[in-house]
């Protein structure tokens, strides 16, 4: 915005006309910029200010913080594992995020540019199989994973890898009807042209469709990336160790039951998990805003 | 170019991933080994204040006795998660719970009667014992009662109310002071709090089962729906959001206990959990029972009782009898345990101990001594939301009668 | 993900093994560009494949150990599809769809197949196991010390090896200072100069002849010592733990002659009813660990039936769509006004913008949520005392029902606002700007322009955030939790989803019914397949578009 401020100074010994023309220009711009930036973040700003006030509570009705301290910061790092949380989410979500982009990617090029028997039938088996509860298959997946914990404890109950596992299940489920939408935008004769070429159908997908579409990479690897650190009820019931919980699980344990004087640490543990994501979409975000549609409009 | 490199790192972190299932797992079994070799291994479940109590002593004893112990957290849906674990052989060899899990755990054969001596018997408080007696068996091992009671701000109440009444006529004057903004604080939420309100179902008249002849409650004679039950919460109706103002909808197990550690109510109903809070934000308080209606039945707050089960699919049974009879119930632990959590300790001799450093604790156990055993029959389960749902109702304006016949009968609708 | 980046040739020759091809033409253009990228391919190829057999002979051995047959075949037959699959030419889509069809199958298929299959017992709280577990337990419950008989102190030991030697109990009554011996065969009785006790508690730490196991050791046979029972007339000595033993006996017991349970006490008996999967005595009593039967339709014809659950079923599901409707329609519109609002070139700090925007969205959602719920607290709520209201939000049915929206709102609108400003900078300026030539006002051009091709690049997560919120329980549970309720029917409160429904009904009743919610999600199951299957027909003209 400071770049900008030049556009103001100039109009400060204006009529009153121009200061209307700025406004109609961009003025209103930044005002609607600026009542979303407020709704966006008040919300928040009471997260802070319960995180920052040693009574903290989610239910005070100050939004402004009326102490001011780091207790709560302290408390989540000496009373909880909450580093092995962090860590444990962090690689996760990193781990599963990358994983699942990457096999509904393989999925949905297969699903736009070819054509094969069982195809329709799979696609809308792939959006029905999510309509199912999952709280009701928790049963089923103690059936499974009892079994694997016997045979093979380093991928069963308590470990990421098990619960890794288990998200590579939801992969395709989630993704692959979005990033075949994206597929489907780019214009056939691309990848026909490189077939004449003389690519292999391999070469045509690393090479031509992944970079057209990073765009939608990125989104559907942000989508999973927060779908995964804000899972729950399956990594409630596979994580029991404190050390091995993730942070939706560890943190929704804080403010369990009936006691609520840790919602300060909670507070304070919820602005933490954010750093990560926001991380990952500066990260990712110029991917997301160069052009989602590239293919679509060139086509 | 960018993107064949992103492709080779996907196959590096998926090949990572799995020759990371390898790695872990050279090291993984051969732990398990040496805690095979060295003794059993023992695993306890409970939720997470628990957990953390539990810990220290957990490895205590497993360093006496050359074992592992290890305490492990559910948060949410402990219970649930017990049986079907269990159920399918990977759940913990002993569990922490409230008593009133009994009837569903031992319907489902998830734990087995634990086997304890008439003197270690005669240790316990009574009630506790009751409590954890289902169908003429001892469950569970009790370590620790809870009830809720009437806790005021002496500064703004110097004197307990009697009644209920008198709590209300006290409340309202301090609203009209400005002293406070709120005339009791009992939670209730949109879907009522039947823990909380039932002091006042029960002085109202109102009863939830009939018992037997031996003294068991019994799920047949269901007291919700009935005409006591009406009454109870027509006397309720008049303290809510159209009547007094007493009870409102927007006091919430999240809020109640924060409202009255902000002073902006004089009376709060709660637990021993609530104390810590109001230490620490310099409450001069005072804990008597919670009041009844003028001229209604005594006020009986539910007891519950923590305890450990050893449960019946457990790997390593005999560790989790001896731990649960033997170990814990020596009062030492017991009186830990009160430390790391502060609720009246179910052994006598533990709580004659911390009875004389903390005050509070003969008051809450004073304010449950006329209580209910919460009913540990399955049925109970059917209990709850129904209950609670009406209770908000009713609190909110809704016809008492009208609305506590349909909760009648859909938990009868419920219980099998 | 084996998927090779083969050597040159035409599609159907693609994915070769061999670095270097015979027979086929090629120019030294494509000799040059794609030679390593065969390399590659190939070592990508082997390492993959490599990993594969790795993994699988990694994890035979302890299906070999269980000696688990079946699985060790699953796991051979595996192993064996995914090399052909990937050594061979054909079969070009399988190799796209396998990796993630594999996951698909073991995590999703399977769970989702074997929870239906529920939908036709009575699975739920009471009738979990079968009946030879059920019987256990009722025995094992059932086992009762003998009145006025002696609690032993007990010592584990063995005449053999701690670890492996058969085990004995030795037993000493701490008043009278006798002690015995007792294994399977019975109890006899020991010399008292044969043994060392400890003064305080009677119990033996030591025996000629016998070794004594430490709680450590004995810990460690935990089950040998839980079967061993020690017969006596009036029952059986069992350990209680590792130190204490008692005389106990089952009161209770099965007789598969009659197939019932007959109590020794009292003689009351329960005969097993398979219909209903229970034991059931001649009163009507019903002891309470039952086990798992097969009912039929039962649980269909209670679905339709049970006017609790049919009456309020299609109001939820008009409910549950508008809910998915408004929660991705209403985010689409504010994130895309937004994102016009700050789309244009004189536009500046656009960045700090986006980045503030996007918390809501980087925040934990379940967190969040708990914040919401308490925000709209009628009297100590955020947004009545900031707005001067006095609105009871989750107390009447539409204003909880907006409320709710609104919090989907803010949880979801940055996200559409990030993805409708990653559209818009791909649109071509000069398109918006020939139609402004043209004329047309600028809700004209955006209505002729901008939106359509909006909507054709967001569509598909248009259409996945729909399924999403379909069954957005946690949107539900973490705010208003269904209500508010009707004061006569608690079960079905004015925003719950059909799932959140569903759960009640599994988890709100006495005890789990997991037959009964199976049951209700096939039949949304159905609903949602039917709805799906029309639409997606539709979808049909729309693809053939772009292939």
């Amino acid at each position: 915005m400071t770049t900008y401020a030049d556009a103001p100074v100039t109009n400060r010994n204006a009529t009153g006309r121009s200061r209307g023309r700025w406004f109609a220009q961009v003025g209103w711009r930044h005002l609607v910029g600026v009542l979303a930036v407020a709704f966006s973040l008040f919300p928040i700003l009471f997260v802070i200010s319960a995180a920052l006030n040693p009574l903290g509570t989610l239910s005070s009705t100050e939004l402004l913080p009326t102490g001011a301290s780091f207790e709560n910061f302290t408390n989540l790092f000496q009373d909880t594992p909450f580093a092995h949380w962090f860590l444990n989410s962090l690689l996760l979500a990193g781990v599963a995020s990358f994983a699942s982009i990457f096999l509904s990617a393989l999925a949905a090029y297969a699903f736009s540019r070819m054509r094969f028997t069982g195809r329709r039938v799979g696609l809308l088996a792939l959006l029905l199989i999510q309509m199912f509860p999952q709280f009701l298959a928790i049963v089923a997946i103690f059936l499974i994973f009892t079994t694997v914990t016997d045979l093979w404890p380093a991928i069963g109950f308590n470990t990421p890898w098990g619960l890794f596992l288990l998200y590579m299940g939801a992969a395709l489920g989630a993704n692959t009807w979005l990033m075949k939408g994206f597929f489907d935008t780019l214009p056939k004769e691309l990848d026909e042209s490189a077939t004449m070429d003389g690519a292999s159908h391999a070469q045509v997908f690393f090479r031509i469709m992944l970079p057209l579409v990073a765009p939608i990479l990125a989104v559907t690897g942000l989508l999973a990336f927060i779908g995964t650190i804000n899972e729950f009820i399956i990594a409630n019931v596979f994580l029991t160790e404190p050390n091995s919980k993730t942070l939706a699980v560890g943190m929704f344990g804080l403010v369990a039951g009936e006691r609520n004087n840790n919602f300060g640490m909670f507070a304070a543990g919820t602005l933490l998990t954010a750093i990560p994501t926001v991380l990952v979409f500066q990260l990712l975000q110029r991917y997301i805003v160069s052009g989602l549609t590239a293919g679509a409009v060139k086509g | 170019m960018r993107i064949r490199t992103a492709g080779v790192v996907a196959v590096l972190g998926l090949a990572l991933a799995a020759s990371g299932c390898g790695g872990s797992d050279s090291d993984k079994p051969a732990a398990k080994e040496s805690a095979k070799a060295a003794g059993g291994k023992l695993v306890i479940w409970a939720d997470d204040k628990r957990t953390a109590a539990l810990k220290p002593f957990a490895e205590e004893f497993g360093k006496e006795n050359g074992v592992t112990v290890e305490v492990q957290a559910v948060s949410k849906d402990l219970q649930t998660n017990f049986v079907t674990a269990s159920q399918q052989g990977s759940g913990p060899d002993v569990v922490v719970g409230a008593h009133d899990w009994i009837g569903n755990m031992v319907q489902n054969g998830a734990i087995d009667p634990v086997q304890l001596g008439a003197e270690q018997k005669s240790g316990f408080n009574e009630t506790a014992i009751k409590a954890v007696t289902f169908n003429g068996q001892l469950y569970g091992v009790p370590y620790a009662t809870e009830n809720i009671a009437l806790i005021r701000n002496t500064e703004l109440a110097p004197e307990a109310p009697k009644t209920i009444e008198d709590l209300v006529a006290a409340g309202k004057k301090l609203k009209a002071e400005k002293k406070a903004s709120e005339i009791l604080c009992l939670q209730s939420g949109q879907n009522g709090d039947a823990y909380h309100v039932y002091p006042l179902y029960t002085s109202g008249g109102g009863y939830l089962f009939g018992t037997t002849a031996n003294g068991d409650y019994d799920p047949k004679d269901l007291g919700v729906g009935k005409p006591e039950s009406i009454a109870a919460f027509q006397k309720i109706a008049k303290l809510g959001e159209k009547g007094d103002g007493a009870l409102k909808r927007s006091i919430t197990g999240e809020n109640s206990i924060a409202t009255f550690t902000g002073k902006k109510c004089a009376f709060l109903v709660s637990g021993p959990w609530a104390i810590a809070d109001a230490k620490k934000a310099n409450i001069k308080y005072d804990i008597s029972p919670v009041p009844g209606f003028a001229g209604g039945k005594e006020a009986q707050p539910f007891v519950g009782v923590q305890a450990f089960y050893v449960a019946a699919k457990g790997k390593n049974k005999a560790l989790a009898q001896e731990f649960v009879t033997n170990y814990v119930t020596k009062p030492e632990l017991a009186v830990a345990l009160y430390k790391a959590e502060p609720r009246p300790p179910a052994l006598t001799a533990a709580f004659d101990q911390v009875k004389g450093e903390d005050p509070d604790l003969a008051k809450f156990s004073e304010a449950g001594k006329n209580g209910q055993v919460l009913p540990a029959i399955p049925a109970m389960a059917a209990i709850w939301d129904p209950f609670g749902k009406a209770e908000a109702a009713i609190i909110g304006g809704a016809d008492p009668a009208k609305t506590i016949t349909a909760a009648g009968k859909t938990i009868a609708g419920q219980i099998k | 993900m084996s998927t090779s980046l083969s050597g040159p040739g035409s599609a159907e020759q693609a994915p070769g093994r061999e670095p270097v091809r015979r027979g086929l033409p090629r120019t030294s253009r494509t000799a040059r560009n794609h030679a390593p990228i065969t390399a590659t391919g190939l070592v990508g190829k082997v390492v993959l494949l490599g990993l594969v057999a790795g993994i699988a002979i990694w994890a035979a051995f302890p299906l070999v150990e269980a000696e688990h047959w079946i699985g060790l075949g699953i796991l051979a037959a595996t192993t064996a599809g995914l090399f052909y699959l990937y050594l061979s030419r054909r079969h070009i889509p399988a190799k796209y769809l396998v990796p993630g069809t594999l996951f698909l199958i073991a995590f999703q298929i399977f769970p989702v197949l074997y929870t239906a299959s529920t939908a036709f017992t009575n699975f739920g709280d009471g009738h979990r196991g079968s009946k030879d577990d059920a019987i256990v337990a009722i025995q094992t419950s059932s086992v009762k010390q003998v009145p006025g008989s002696t609690e032993y102190s007990l010592s584990i030991a063995t005449k053999g090896d701690p670890a492996t030697g058969a085990l004995v109990f030795l037993l000493s009554d701490p008043k009278t200072r006798e002690v015995f011996a007792g294994d399977a065969g019975g109890l006899r009785k020991l010399d008292a100069g044969q043994v060392e006790a400890s003064s305080l508690t009677g119990k033996i730490t030591a025996a000629e002849g016998y070794t004594i196991l430490n709680i450590g050791q004995a810990s460690g046979r935990s089950k040998e010592i839980t079967d061993l029972v020690v017969p006596t007339s009036g029952g059986a000595i069992r350990s209680n733990g590792l130190t204490r033993a008692y005389e106990g006996t089952a009161v209770r017991a099965y007789d598969a002659g009659c197939d019932c349970v007959k109590d020794s006490e009292t003689g009351k008996t329960w005969t097993a009813d398979p219909g209903v999967g229970s034991f059931v005595a001649a009163d009507g009593d019903r002891l309470a660990q039952g086990w798992k039967v097969n009912v039929g339709f039962e649980n269909f014809s209670r679905v339709l039936t049970d006017p609790n659950i049919s009456r309020p079923f299609f109001g939820t599901l008009l409910w549950n769509f508008a809910f998915a409707i408004g929660s991705t329609g209403l985010t689409f519109l504010l994130g895309m006004g937004i994102a016009l609002a700050l789309h244009s070139p004189r536009m500046r700090g656009t960045n700090l913008y986006r980045v503030l925007l996007i918390l809501p969205y980087a925040m934990p959602s379940f967190a969040m949520l708990l914040v919401w719920r308490d925000m709209f607290n009628t009297d100590f709520g955020l947004l009545n005392n900031l707005f001067g209201l006095d609105v009871d939000w989750f107390g009447g049915s539409w204003s909880a029902r907006a409320a709710v929206l609104l919090v989907q709102l803010w949880l979801g609108y940055p996200y559409m606002f990030l993805v409708t400003t990653g559209a818009l900078q791909a649109i071509p300026r000069e398109l918006t700007e020939a139609t402004s030539v043209d004329g047309a006002s600028p809700w004209q051009s955006f209505r002729a322009v901008t939106l359509p091709l909006l909507l054709v690049a967001l569509s598909p997560l248009l259409i996945a955030s729909f399924a999403y919120n379909f069954n957005n329980v946690n949107a539900i549970l973490f705010t208003t939790e269904g209500g508010p309720f009707p004061a006569d029917n608690p079960t079905n409160g004015a925003t719950d989803l059909l799932i959140t429904y569903t759960y009640r009904l599994a988890f709100g009743a006495q005890g789990a019914e997991y037959g009964l919610a199976t049951t209700v999600s096939i039949f949304i199951f159905a609903i949602v397949a039917v709805v799906a299957a029309i639409s997606f027909s539709r979808t049909r003209k729309q693809e053939e578009v772009y292939s």
